[in-house]
């Protein structure tokens, strides 16, 4: 099971985000943008943890745009969860709760509300009071009953694993211990009992100890009295056997150093392992069904390397299991894990269908955020693949950029930032990322970007690619992304303006191809200099030499040739390099029309 | 870890085999009970064994009974062995299984064509739109009451209304039912019966309906099968036997020939045949707790079947007859002044409660309460003609009494329980500190009025007024239980039939050991009494001078083999020379079962 959709109104950051979600959750967004508060908002459905004053928000947790308040007021949450039906154990819990039933999706809500029969317009906290139902019902209440059987469970940003798992109460490894000392039958507990207390009595009746033993004795009763001392003894452990299992520590360096010499990662990596322990274990003994388990800044303290190589377990149990069983892929799959993390590592190796995206905007001049994600996109499974691959080796790059520029390939992942440079617009300073689909199949990217998906403002530049007596091959590619991006709009039949109407909607054709165009739009020296510099064949180095001299001379499929023959990227890393050095902000017209959109759209 | 306590009840069972061959069964199983047979027991203990050795939280199971009294009971004795009503047991009738747990969360899910928020209509909304119907389907001449019973019970017989045995078995009652349910939802309500019927048809209809109550409620297990009905049974098929792997796990008790719900529905065969079934273990339970040999044998010989059930003790007890030449009211001062007192003085009871009159109807019931309100008898009276009908809230305010009576003592119900089921009154959602202040006000309420002494009319006055009347309409389907709190009050105001009662006598209405117990036959089902005095066993009467087919006379000897069967040690039976109507005096023997019986027994 897992959360399938969350909406919220009304509440902090949030007039009415409505995000569809996969199986786990990764919260990615900016500082202040609410991740926490997203976090607290599933807090108050699920947790249990959670008191029932805490539960009850107060009036100042509306969202800024809801003042002044009205009988209507309300702050309205709700989980919608999927993929229980299997489990009966997990349908008995949820069945109460359907909003829908082939397949079942169950509804969980938190209202905050102005009480009934109110006298005056609310205006204290005591004026509101909350309810939590389940399905559309709103008598049906969810229980705490409900709320232990899947519960959730928060590690905050601003934990201390070290001090956790040194203090018993909070230790993970507690329940762990206390779960070993009902397993433990009376007859090994006997037998342990027996080697402590020899072993006990061997050190205790070492002259030396002893001694040392009758000298604290004496130094008490010096201090208060016979009367008053308590007895004192040495002694190794407590002889009884379950206290004594309670004070088993995990040590790290094969035994020789305790938590508290590790290094904050080390602890965090042991806490986290602990955790999933009980959660396992929680499910195995039948005290929960499902775990829905939250943690703020998973990266804190750990290396880029383990960050990637653990989370990448944990979200993807199948695909990358690193040295574990099959038993281990079983007993997985009823935990949930909701992320939230600044972290490209963790974001970059997560499933596609598990990231929200949080960004910041106004409604009514009220800042409010809003969230998305690819679970509506649309994407085949194969697409899936390549995008995961994809943002697995730019590390995430396009989860964390503002804006994005789809190009067709390496040249232009070189040359457009170099071009956008030139004409005064910073990529990195914009949080533009200039992303290569390497060919020309934009529609998997076009659709992560589109407002189905992660609805980031972006735009396609895409050659011509002109053909002898047909129409150019960016015709029908071009059409594909315009119709997807805009299917009630009618374009024209005639090429020409047909492109005029897809730039609305983000989409440059460069004329011809982007080196011809940059040779036309006022670059032939950087050109054809960069092919004489890199190339090894000598026509090639005299053919550069002529068109330089005389542009009109140009042959671009020839040009073209003896690029390629050099190597498109090598061509293109030389070239940004000599045009950076330069003081010509000429570009073709496709690139400046389409940082401009991208930047109006930002 | 300690024993759980149903572990030593199932030590009890063991050394009778076939208790303990229906505790160690497993799959789907029927225990056909005679009476006395420990059924309840065995019913229990094995649920009890279920939900703690075969059900895993969440998951639980459902035990539906014949009423809310058989419910009440059974709670208290599940209890009494460590098992608590909690949300994964379900206990109560078939009507608020199929509304808590079929309607009220499936039907808008399943777009089933009925007001939101459900409101059930109350006894005087139900008449009032069932006089419309007869009216308007067979003329304004028509007398209501006439096809009162036969079309609910036609309503609760013939289920496929699709079918022509829907249309043609009975047309007046098909169309006074089709339009009675048409004139409801109108006014956007169901009534009591569309509970069961309306969560049957999700039942049947839905996948996903029976697969999410397989999940909640993998074990099915149901109290006096015989009575409950085609619905009931339908829903067994349905949950039990319909859908494979999901298939609930059955446990049914009860006894066919205890079925004297013919009436209103019950059909004895149905438990027969399910004990029948294929894949469905059986085992009858003979040994017979309750009375004494000679005592069952009468019972067998009433009832004209050789059942072979033995008595658990070697003494005989008593069956005397008791003629009277003249009418009821000989009978009933003979009872009340002579033979209540004789039995009490010769020791055959301890107290006054472990005697039980029992009659065919309130009428019959009129002339032994006048009779033992003369003779100065404390006595307890359950049938309709009782002080105020016993329902849920009524009920409850009979324990709240209860409680101030006992000052907290180890009699008295738990405060906490008052508490839980005074939430139950107000399904409305409540933030947990509205509900805790709202069960503050109660005890606060409770604990100012506790001098048993206080006049009834005051006491419920406070309570009603304080702490019932804003809560049951908070919840919008109280609308009945607010009438019957009403008509409480009225009966208990100045001018009241019960306006003399204390809190006290109030709470003595759970029945104490010095209330002679007075009901009908029907009511005196699952019960037990030392000496059973069956009145009024005259021609006539039963059967009923209506009932003159051989078929129509198998129910009325169920009856009668009932009221024999509820006597430990003696019974007696008086019947008279004439019978009294409404209108008139006949001249009447005994009842024609008496006479057999008295024959018989004299061979």
């Amino acid at each position: 099971m897992h959360i399938s959709r969350i909406q919220i109104r009304n509440f902090r950051n949030f007039h009415d985000l409505d995000v569809k979600t996969g199986k786990h959750l990764v919260i990615v967004g900016e500082n202040r943008v609410g991740k926490s508060n997203f976090l607290h908002a599933l807090r108050l459905i699920l947790d249990p943890s959670l008191s029932e004053r805490s539960r009850c928000l107060q009036i100042t947790d509306f969202w800024d745009g809801a003042y002044p308040l009205t009988d209507e007021s309300t702050i309205q949450i709700s989980v919608d969860i999927s993929d229980f039906e299997d489990d009966e154990k997990q349908l008995a819990v949820l069945s109460d709760y359907c909003v829908e039933h082939s397949p079942r999706v169950a509804r969980l809500t938190y209202e905050y509300s102005p009480k009934p029969d109110l006298e005056s317009t609310p205006s204290k906290d005591s004026d509101f009071d909350f309810q939590i139902y389940g399905g559309d019902d709103d008598t049906r209440e969810v229980t705490r009953e409900f709320r232990q059987r899947m519960p959730m469970d928060l590690l905050p940003a601003l934990r201390d694993a070290e001090s956790d798992l040194s203090s018993w109460r909070r230790s993970p490894l507690r329940p762990l211990l206390d779960a070993l000392c009902g397993e433990l039958d009376d007859s090994a507990k006997e037998s342990l009992a027996y080697a402590i207390e020899q072993a006990t009595k061997a050190i205790g009746e070492t002259d030396e100890v002893k001694e040392l033993g009758e000298q604290i004795s004496k130094a008490i009763v010096s201090l208060i009295g016979p009367n008053h001392s308590d007895e004192t003894s040495l002694q190794l452990v407590p002889s009884d056997v379950d206290r004594l299992i309670r004070t088993l520590k995990v040590f790290i360096d094969d035994g020789t150093r305790s938590i508290n010499d590790a290094s904050l990662g080390s602890a965090n990596v042991i806490y986290l392992a602990l955790k999933l322990l009980c959660l396992e274990l929680e499910i195995e003994d039948n005290v929960r069904d499902h775990s829905f388990l939250a943690i703020e800044e998973p990266e804190a303290h750990l290396h880029p390397h383990i960050q990637r190589r653990i989370f990448r377990a944990f979200l993807n149990p199948r695909k990358h299991l690193v040295g574990s069983t099959s038993d281990t892929k079983e007993r997985n799959p009823n935990r949930s894990l909701l992320l939230s993390t600044h972290s490209p590592h963790i974001a970059s190796v997560s499933p596609l269908n598990s990231i929200v995206l949080l960004r910041a905007t106004t409604r009514d001049d009220h800042r409010t955020t809003i969230a998305s994600s690819t679970a509506e996109a649309g994407l085949e499974q194969k697409d899936v693949e390549d995008i995961e691959r994809y943002l697995d080796v730019t590390r995430g790059e396009l989860l964390f950029c503002k804006g994005v520029l789809l190009v067709e390939g390496d040249a232009e992942e070189y040359l457009v930032p170099t071009l956008c440079k030139q004409l005064g617009h910073d990529l990195d300073e914009l949080g533009i990322a200039v992303c290569s689909v390497s060919g020309t199949n934009f529609m998997p990217y076009v659709k992560l970007l589109s407002s189905h998906g992660l609805d980031l403002p972006f735009a396609v530049i895409t050659d011509e690619d002109p053909q002898e007596g047909k129409d150019c091959l960016a015709l029908s590619r071009v059409k594909k992304i315009a119709e997807f991006l805009n299917p009630d709009y009618e374009y024209s039949d005639d090429v020409d303006v047909f492109f005029a109407e897809a730039e609305s909607e983000g989409i440059f054709v460069t004329e011809h191809t982007l080196e011809i165009a940059l040779f036309n739009c006022g670059r032939p020296k950087a050109i054809t200099r960069t092919v004489e510099e890199l190339t090894s064949v000598d026509a090639a180095k005299e053919r550069a030499k002529s068109w330089r001299k005389e542009t009109e001379s140009l042959d671009a499929e020839q040009l073209l040739k003896d690029i390629g023959k050099i190597g498109k990227g090598r061509f293109a890393q030389r070239l940004s390099t000599r045009v950076l050095n330069g003081t010509c902000t000429s570009a073709p017209d496709s690139v400046k029309n389409a940082i401009a959109f991208l930047v109006e759209q930002i | 870890m300690p024993i759980p306590p149903y572990l030593d009840a199932a030590k009890d069972l063991e050394p009778n085999k076939e208790q303990w061959a229906a505790y160690q069964s497993e799959g789907n199983f029927v225990a056909l009970a005679g009476p006395g047979s420990g059924k309840t027991k065995v019913l229990t203990t094995k649920l009890a064994k279920i939900i703690h050795e075969d059900i895993e939280p969440p998951r639980g199971l459902a035990c539906v009974t014949y009423s809310n009294e058989c419910a009440r009971e059974l709670r208290r004795r599940l209890k009494k062995i460590g098992v608590s009503g909690s949300g994964r047991i379900f206990i109560g009738t078939v009507h608020s299984f199929c509304f808590q747990h079929i309607v009220r969360p499936y039907a808008r899910l399943a777009d089933l064509d009925i007001a939101w928020p459900i409101r059930v209509a109350t006894q005087n909304e139900q008449n009032e739109q069932f006089s419309n119907a007869v009216s308007n389907t067979l003329g304004p001449d028509q007398n209501p009451y006439d096809w009162r019973f036969p079309s609910m019970a036609y309503r609760r017989v013939y289920l496929d209304r699709g079918s022509t045995v829907w249309k043609k078995t009975d047309k007046g009652c098909a169309n006074i039912v089709e339009e009675y349910e048409r004139l409801l939802r109108n006014r956007g309500l169901i009534d009591f019966d569309d509970m069961m019927l309306l969560g049957l048809q999700l039942v049947k209809k839905h996948d996903w309906v029976r697969s999410s109550i397989h999940a909640k409620f993998p074990a099915f297990i149901v109290d006096e099968y015989q009575d409950l009905g085609v619905p009931l049974h339908e829903l067994v098929m349905a949950l039990c036997f319909s859908q494979g792997e999901k298939n609930c796990r059955l446990f049914a008790v009860g006894d066919p020939d205890q079925s004297i719900y013919g009436f209103a529905g019950a059909q004895p065969n149905l438990l027969q045949e399910l004990s029948k079934r294929n894949g469905v273990g059986t085992e009858t339970l003979r040994l017979n707790y309750r009375s004494r040999q000679n005592i069952i044998d009468a019972s067998e010989l009433a009832l004209l079947e050789d059942r072979g059930y033995r008595s658990a003790t070697k003494e005989t007890g008593v069956i005397e007859f008791h003629g009277f030449p003249e009418g009821l009211k000989q009978q009933a001062a003979f009872i009340a002044s002579k033979l209540v007192p004789s039995l009490l003085k010769n020791e055959v009871v301890e107290n006054r409660g472990d005697i039980a009159v029992l009659y065919c109807t309130k009428y019959e019931g009129d002339f032994i309460a006048d009779a033992l309100s003369e003779a100065g008898t404390e006595y307890l009276r359950i049938d309709n003609n009782a002080a105020y009908p016993k329902t849920i809230l009524t009920r409850w305010l009979e324990d709240c009494a209860q409680w101030c009576m006992s000052n907290g003592g180890n009699e008295a119900p738990l405060l906490r329980s008052i508490i839980n089921d005074y939430r139950k009154l107000n399904n409305k959602l409540q933030s947990e500190r509205d509900r805790i202040e709202a069960g503050q006000k109660l005890v606060r309420c409770l604990m100012r009025h506790n001098n048993t002494n206080e006049p009834l009319q005051k006491w419920l006055h406070t309570l009603a007024t304080e702490c019932l009347f804003e809560h049951l309409r908070a919840d919008g389907t109280q609308d009945q239980e607010i009438a019957n709190l009403e008509a409480l009050l009225e009966i208990a105001s100045d001018d009241g039939k019960i306006s003399d009662w204390t809190i006290e006598r109030f709470g003595g209405q759970g029945g104490t050991p010095e209330h002679l117990n007075l009901m009908t036959l029907h009511s005196s089902k699952g019960l037990e009494f030392e000496v059973v005095i069956l009145f009024a066993m005259n021609d006539g009467i039963i059967p009923s001078y209506r009932q003159t087919k051989p078929e129509q006379k198998h129910e009325p000897r169920r009856l009668f083999y009932v009221g024999l069967t509820r006597a430990k040690t003696e019974v007696h039976i008086t019947y008279s020379g004439k019978r009294e109507t409404r209108y008139r005096t006949r001249t009447s023997g005994p009842s024609e079962f008496v006479a057999e019986l008295k024959e018989r027994l004299e061979k």
